[in-house]
């Protein structure tokens, strides 16, 4: 379908009393469609209102065009109908000559007869028959509201705009209210815009959700396609797989605007101390167990051991947060999936390529794959059963957990798959759903196995929801779990700070892989700061390495592994190659023809080999091939005839990467 | 079982105070408080050396005046009645013509934001002049008491009408203002259906508060220019023959008449402000 109203880059500048201006809104681009019902939401004074404005014509844009049809929109028509948030009835007119005066004044070329049935077709429609002929004060909140939207629609706009219509109303009438404007909505094939506060509320109504950031300067931040269909009923949306993932979206999305606010109000400024560039860091990370290094570095004081003095830890619930967090600039440096560097400099996040990079491995091992129990009850306990579980059931959606396509979960549990025959993308689904919440998903049978970091399987298995069916010891022993990773122009800034971190968080990785700190390690991370979880679900080189075998010893257990003299800390080539390829294989990003330069940005060896050697540790190194568990050797020199010899992959591209764009901190 | 029958026994006691207060509870406290006054007055009066006349004195002096209010000698010699419909008669003609050009004007300046910057300083200024200042300089320029008296007059009410009716239409609310345009209102549409309406309050408080001020400038105005019938006039010309006992009466029909005209505003608003509208 065709364009049917057309935001065209616009912005809204207000000039302010003191000389001033303030940009409320800039470079708005939104099209929409005939009967499309989209949601703004945002916070308070992000604009929302003022872009509806524009749209209806009560406020122009400073720069740009909004058309409807084609036509530009430079005043206020009944063809753009508002429903005001106070409902802006005249008070000294019935319900009757409230619709009736819009009818009367819009469609002056019908006989009166006409006219006064439209009016009447309408207070039906809502419901007011019995209040036809009261003034509007002496109606409830979301009557006012019904006769509101009646005078909108009995005027027949082609678009209608609703700015927070149900704002003001209590819980239960906004409700009633919600699904009957959704039915008359869907009766008359309606377009219209509605601005809203109200998370549920945007996901019960609207085709397509626009989230503005914050201002100034606000501008589109997302939009979500609402993908359950119509008509809708509240219940039934509230039961639809994607209903939560929409709304944890927006929520998700509402808390970041709120943090930068934050951090922008905060304006801290890099503090010099000790020869380091900056002393003030924000890392940030993700409550699991392989956290450990940062929460120790963090607990006993390795960070200011090496002139760290004020190290924040932001804790993030998903990995998406340090994405936000390293792509905006309010994040120093990040715990990171290994893959997560080699994805942002590939242009992994929006399709626009951030140079990152990672200069210490911080945990290896440590994941492991979990099945619902239910397949376990019917003795599915390899690879080759669930494959054959599954295309005995082809006929059912089955949906699997990662926590971010960069993740190493991501990578290995496709790899296992693929090496079992299984397409991941064709014969399960992938979803990203944050690692706390897997155990919770697994349980409500909204997916049927996942692969995670700990303690998220030990946990499934002890509460006996599910169980482990491939540890790294089947996949790849050693692989690399999570990484440390900063901006590379943030690594230029700041080369002294970049190598005092990386000695901090070193030492603490040898720290956790003492055996004898193994329990106040455990202690460390269970604490609520970090992974906030009992003390049983946090094992770290546990001797024991059957934890999670259930009522039967059935796995042996790779725990996280932080530190060996055999350099397991280096950030090595090999791997982020090897990362490439799978990146690549998937389709998530192109396979970059100037390969060999990308490695060589992403690991900074010599980071690492400085921060060693001033730590007087000695690290032998020798390169070797990486082998998994199917057999499969990965030859590090021909990346891309490995790719071309996997049987189950994406049409992958090969294409030049450019990685030259220096963009400035945005938050700060 | 006791207090029901204490309850009627005491009742009895005064069983047509009790009634009146039962039916008409907003007439026996003023009723009281007003006796109380008359009593502490007359007491005052009795003092030595009191120069003004208690109530019962002033009743004593003025009984021909309060029981014959329609006699009419000539000149200037009549009757209370023919004073105050003189007096009443110079405020309707001039309070109209306030009343329209007090809107008018009103709608004009709320309407129209240049008009509201270039007139405002103005009216700021000349509706603090007092009704008294106003009297030499219509003199000067009209020549003659009457049309003097109504131009004082006017002059006084208009400010309250037409500076409420700009408030009224400048502070009509944004939402009543959208909603004329998104449904792209007439002039006149917007006029009757949404102008109007919603100043209506503020012009009736205008309308009051001008009413109130059109009666204190008609006494004003008639007190300095002598020889017309009127009770301004009549007070003067009490005073000038040491009549302070009309005087004081003059005064109370002054105060009557003022409270009836508030009232019959009040009562008209009541009819005309739309439901909805009242504050």
């Amino acid at each position: 379908m065709s364009v049917f109203v057309a935001v065209d880059n616009i912005d809204k500048v207000f000039d302010l009393a003191g000389g001033g201006q303030y940009v409320a809104l800039k470079g708005i681009d939104l099209q929409i469609k005939k009967g499309e019902f989209v949601s703004l939401i945002g916070h308070s004074g992000c604009g929302k209102s003022t872009l509806l404005n524009m749209v209806a014509g009560l406020d122009l844009p400073s720069d740009g065009v909004v058309t409807l049809e084609g036509q530009r929109i430079t005043k206020p028509g009944p063809d753009r109908m508002v429903v005001f948030q106070n409902y802006s009835l005249l008070p000294w007119r019935t319900v009757r000559e409230n619709i009736a005066l819009a009818v009367n004044a819009t469609m002056k070329d019908l006989p009166a007869g006409e006219r006064r049935a439209i009016v009447e077709k309408h207070i039906d429609m809502v419901g007011l028959r019995p209040h036809a002929d009261k003034p509007p004060e002496m109606l409830s909140g979301g009557q006012k509201q019904r006769v509101a939207i009646a005078r909108a629609l009995a005027i027949r706009p082609k678009l209608l705009l609703l700015d927070e219509p149900f704002g003001a109303l209590d819980a239960l009438t906004r409700g009633n209210l919600q699904e009957q404007l959704m039915q008359i909505c869907e009766e008359n094939h309606v377009t219209a815009i509605m601005v809203t506060h109200d998370v549920d509320e945007a996901v019960l109504l609207s085709d397509r959700i626009v989230m503005l950031t914050n201002g100034p300067e606000s501008k589109i931040g997302q939009i979500l396609e609402v993908d359950i269909p119509r008509p809708r009923k509240r219940m039934e949306v509230v039961e639809h797989p994607s209903y939560y993932s929409l709304r944890s979206e927006m929520i998700y999305f509402l808390n970041q605007q709120k943090r930068i606010k934050k951090i922008r109000a905060r304006k801290t400024a890099a503090i010099s101390r000790h020869g380091l560039e900056k002393v003030n860091l924000e890392i940030g990370f993700v409550p699991l167990t392989a956290c450990a290094p940062l929460a120790v570095a963090k607990e006993k004081g390795f960070f200011t051991k090496h002139g760290l003095d004020e190290v924040t830890l932001v804790r993030e619930t998903s990995w998406r947060g340090i994405v936000d967090g390293i792509t905006g600039g309010y994040l120093d440096a990040a715990q990171m999936p290994s893959g997560m560097p080699m994805w942002l400099t590939l242009g992994g996040h929006e399709n626009r390529p951030l140079p990152v990079a990672t200069s210490l491995t911080m945990t290896r091992n440590g994941n492991a794959i979990t099945l619902d129990k239910r397949f376990y009850e019917q003795g599915i306990y390899t690879l080759s059963d669930f494959k054959a579980h599954l295309h005995s059931t082809a006929n059912q959606q089955h949906r699997m957990g990662m926590v971010h396509p960069s993740s190493m979960h991501n990578l290995l549990l496709r790899y296992w798959l693929a090496a079992g025959g299984i397409d991941p993308d064709r014969d399960v689904s992938l979803k990203t759903i944050p690692p706390a919440q897997m155990v919770v998903d697994l349980q409500a049978g909204t997916i049927d196995g996942y692969c995670v970091g700990e303690p998220w399987n030990i946990r499934a298995a002890e509460e006996g929801v599910g169980f482990t069916i491939a540890t790294d010891l089947e996949i790849w022993l050693g692989h690399p779990g999570k990484v440390l990773g900063v901006r590379e122009d943030w690594a230029a800034a700041y080369p002294n700070t970049h190598i005092a971190l990386v000695k901090a968080l070193l030492e603490a990785c040898r720290y956790c892989a003492n055996p004898a700190n193994s329990e106040e390690v455990r202690e460390i991370v269970a604490r609520r700061e970090y992974v906030s979880t009992d003390l049983a679900y946090v094992q770290i080189e546990d001797p024991n390495t059957s934890t999670c075998s259930l009522d039967r010893p059935m796995r042996e257990y790779a725990h996280h592994q932080f530190y060996a003299d055999s350099a397991i800390n280096r950030p090595s080539r090999t791997e982020q190659l090897w990362i490439m390829t799978q990146l690549a294989r998937w389709g998530d990003t192109p396979f970059p023809r100037n390969w060999v330069e990308i490695v060589e940005r992403i690991c900074k060896v010599g980071v690492f080999s400085t921060a060693a050697r001033e730590l007087g540790l000695d690290i032998s190194y020798t390169r070797q091939p990486i082998k998994l568990f199917d057999g499969t050797v990965f030859n590090a020199d021909d990346p891309i005839g490995y790719l071309n010899d996997l049987a189950i992959k994406r049409d992958f591209s090969i294409a030049e990467v450019v990685l030259d764009a220096r963009r400035p901190l945005v938050a700060a | 079982m006791t207090t029901l029958r204490t309850r009627p026994a005491r009742s009895l006691q005064n069983p047509w105070l009790s009634r009146i207060n039962k039916q008409f509870p907003d007439i026996v406290p003023p009723i009281i408080a007003t006796a109380i006054f008359l009593v502490i007055w007359q007491l005052f009066s009795l003092t030595p050396g009191a120069t003004l006349p208690g109530p019962v004195q002033v009743v004593r002096d003025t009984w021909i005046l309060i029981f014959w209010p329609f006699f009419d000698l000539g000149g200037t010699n009549k009757g209370l009645f023919w004073q105050i419909l003189a007096s009443l008669q110079r405020v309707a003609i001039s309070y109209v013509l306030a009343a329209i050009f007090g809107i008018g004007l009103g709608i004009l300046i709320g309407t129209s934001k240049v008009m509201s910057k270039a007139l405002d300083p103005l009216f700021q200024l000349l509706r603090t002049v007092p009704p008294l200042a106003w009297v030499p300089i219509s003199l000067a320029a009209l020549r003659q008491n009457e049309p003097a008296a109504l131009f004082v007059i006017f002059i006084t009410a208009i400010w309250p009408i037409l500076i409420n009716t700009a408030v009224g239409v400048k502070q009509i609310p944004q939402d009543y203002n959208n909603v004329a345009k998104v449904l792209q209102l007439t002039r006149k549409e917007y006029f009757f259906n949404i102008l109007i309406p919603a100043a209506l309050p503020y012009i009736f408080t205008g309308l009051r508060i001008a009413i109130g001020l059109a009666w204190l400038a008609i006494i004003a105005a008639e007190i300095v220019m002598s020889g017309i019938v009127g009770i301004g006039f009549f007070i003067w010309e009490a005073y000038q023959n040491n009549n302070v006992s009309e005087v004081i009466l003059a005064l109370v029909y002054i105060g009557v008449v003022g409270l009836l005209l508030d009232k019959i505003m009040a009562w008209i608003e009541t009819l005309i402000v739309p439901q909805g509208q009242k504050s």
